[in-house]
């Protein structure tokens, strides 16, 4: 759009402050009501040293924050993984999940839904098989002769509805009542249990991932040019390509491990900031970060809102991100896209 | 590229290939389609790697040279260029300063003016901020040119540079490559389908050597007058030609070479 491109800083400030602004309105969103008045006790509290209302203190610090720090760095993670996928692949329908992590992972977390009564193995198992899924496709991609990008996707592809029938399986021979509601409900995606020891373990490598690709994110250009073009123009494609393979898969496996498939943000919010910001991978890393940040912090804010029993996110993304898109698409006429 | 001499042995698209190419000199490698030409231009780019033989660069021998290095002595305009995602054209001529642009870092105020040089060179500075999927055939080629340009290398590499360009186009390109071969000594290496560029350049007072390829080889034949003969067309396009020339007031002699007929199959000779 014209005016996005003669106000650039101005839309880079507004982008960065979205998500800001909208995590701390959500502290004050929820079924239990919270005013300033009990931020400003808090704040009275953690700086006197003085307790303070235990379940105002308990809503605000132990169920509210943690929800909007992962929200942040869930969404952030999966659109930057999205758009370095898109780049890389110079395919505009390629996803965070396009080599199969996602699939991967929610095979993992199946298994360990079945398998053990506790729920903490379900992260380093969706994590593990998240990333098993990649290595997979790459090696259907050395399959040939080269390592050629649609290789890859390809490989992606049959990596990801093998674990889709093996996610199938274990819910055919999943327990009706109780294992299986688990596992649909784990694959539609949530942030419902977030808690700060999560947030740390599977922050490492979704904030590793997503600084991995904000680094090497103006060498997404070079590569958007062709293997070949972007050899000649001095790039080890290779390495490029399996550096930046490597951050976007740890930090959408990481992002999948809490908080289960949330579709779309890595399709979709990467498109959004392309229509508003152009296809520059230098502006469009960070701004795909904050604006899938911002996307799924208000998304569960909705969920938390909507109804007693939350919505799962992945319904909520897609019904709320279709109509926003459709919107965009109408006011750019994909211009910048 | 000073005394650089290639040698190639590849068994499917050519063996046995001895080029050398001299530094400032128009090298025109011509040939039919499907002969090689782009593969040949891919080894010298490092792209494909030569199962025999050696490639040596200013002098120096470079069996294990970084895509980096490379990039630093040769750029590249494609013959073919898909366009995927729309970037300005100020975005994709600053992809020619990679080499100089470490891992982490992209590219600064110093090569944004770069690029608003050389786009005021071309007299082009109002394509700076268009979307480059929008541009014509011809201008798409002109920004790749000036892509390569922007990379700063002795030796650009070109492949049909004018493959779909109309004719102002082509002039337009071929007169730009003139000026600056002279002014800055570029070596200029370029596959082509077109013989009469060879005499362009030669028109114009700029050392060509032509080469034939054809017949899993390369036949240096030296300068146009002496390679692009109606003979050697004959041979290795199986065509029959006239070679044209004339002269003009203020611009000497002009030689071009006009294609007649295809010869027929049976009558064709072998090198």
């Amino acid at each position: 759009m014209r005016s996005f491109r003669r106000h650039r800083t101005l839309w880079y400030g507004l982008i960065a402050a979205l998500p800001l602004v909208l995590g701390v309105c959500s502290v004050f969103l929820g079924r239990y009501p919270v005013s300033v008045r009990d931020i400003g006790a808090l704040a009275a509290a953690a700086w006197t040293g003085q307790g303070m209302d235990p379940t105002h203190f308990s809503v605000i610090v132990h169920v509210r924050l943690p929800r909007i720090i992962l929200g942040a760095l869930v969404g952030g993670s999966l659109a930057v993984s999205g758009a370095a996928f898109q780049g890389l692949f110079r395919n505009p329908l390629v996803s965070s999940g396009m080599l199969g992590v996602s699939s991967g992972a929610g095979f993992g977390a199946a298994l360990a839904l079945i398998l053990f009564d506790r729920y903490m193995y379900v992260y380093p198992f969706a994590f593990g098989f998240g990333l098993l899924a990649v290595l997979l496709c790459f090696f259907i991609g050395r399959l040939t002769a080269s390592t050629q990008a649609i290789t890859l996707v390809l490989g992606g592809v049959i990596v990801g509805s093998i674990f889709s029938a093996l996610i199938s399986l274990l819910k055919y021979l999943a327990d009706p009542y109780d294992e299986l509601p688990a596992i649909v409900f784990w694959l539609m995606g949530s942030l419902s249990r977030a808690e700060y020891d999560h947030i740390l373990t599977a922050g490492v490598p979704m904030v590793m991932g997503s600084v991995g690709l904000m680094i090497i994110r103006w060498r997404l250009n070079v590569l958007a040019m062709g293997d070949r073009e972007a050899h000649s123009l001095g790039l080890n494609v290779t390495a490029n390509r399996i550096f930046i393979i490597v951050c976007a898969t740890l930090a959408t496996a990481g992002a999948v491990c809490v908080s289960g498939v949330i579709g779309w943000v890595g399709l979709v919010v990467p498109h959004m900031g392309r229509m508003i910001i152009g296809n520059d991978n230098k502006a469009l890393i960070p701004v795909a970060f904050c604006m899938g940040a911002a996307f799924l912090i208000l998304v569960d804010d909705i969920s938390r809102l909507i109804s007693t029993s939350e919505m799962p996110l992945g319904i909520l993304t897609s019904l709320l991100g279709g109509p926003f898109f459709i919107y965009l698409l109408r006011r750019t006429r994909g211009r910048e896209w | 590229m000073k005394n650089a001499a290639f040698s190639f042995g590849r068994i499917p698209v050519f063996r046995q290939v001895n080029l050398k190419i001299a530094r400032g000199e128009v090298f025109c490698l011509l040939g039919p389609n499907g002969c090689g030409k782009t593969t040949l231009i891919d080894c010298m780019l490092g792209i494909h790697t030569l199962d025999k033989g050696r490639l040596c660069l200013m002098g120096q021998s470079r069996t294990r040279h970084s895509p980096k290095e490379t990039a630093r002595v040769m750029a590249y305009v494609p013959q073919k260029h898909d366009r995927h995602f729309s970037f300005s054209v100020l975005d994709l001529l600053l992809l020619g300063r990679t080499p100089y642009t470490a891992f982490y870092a992209s590219p600064g105020k110093p090569d944004i003016e770069k690029a608003e040089k050389i786009l005021e060179l071309f007299g082009l500075s109002h394509l700076m901020h268009r979307d480059y999927t929008r541009l014509s055939g011809g201008e798409t080629q002109l920004v790749m040119i000036m892509r390569a340009l922007i990379q700063e290398t002795p030796v650009i590499v070109m492949d049909e540079p004018t493959s779909h360009l109309d004719f102002r186009h082509e002039l337009i390109v071929l007169e730009t490559l003139a000026r600056l071969i002279r002014e800055r000594r570029i070596t200029l290496v370029m596959a082509t389908h077109f013989p009469n560029h060879a005499f362009y350049f030669e028109n114009a007072g700029i050392p060509v050597n032509v080469a034939f390829m054809g017949h899993q080889t390369v036949v240096p034949s030296g300068s146009p007058s002496r390679a692009l003969t109606e003979e050697n067309l004959a041979r290795f396009y199986q065509i029959e030609t006239v070679v044209m020339t004339r002269t003009l007031a203020g611009k000497g002699r002009i030689k071009q070479i006009i294609p007649i007929k295809t010869l027929d199959r049976e009558t064709e000779g072998r090198p």
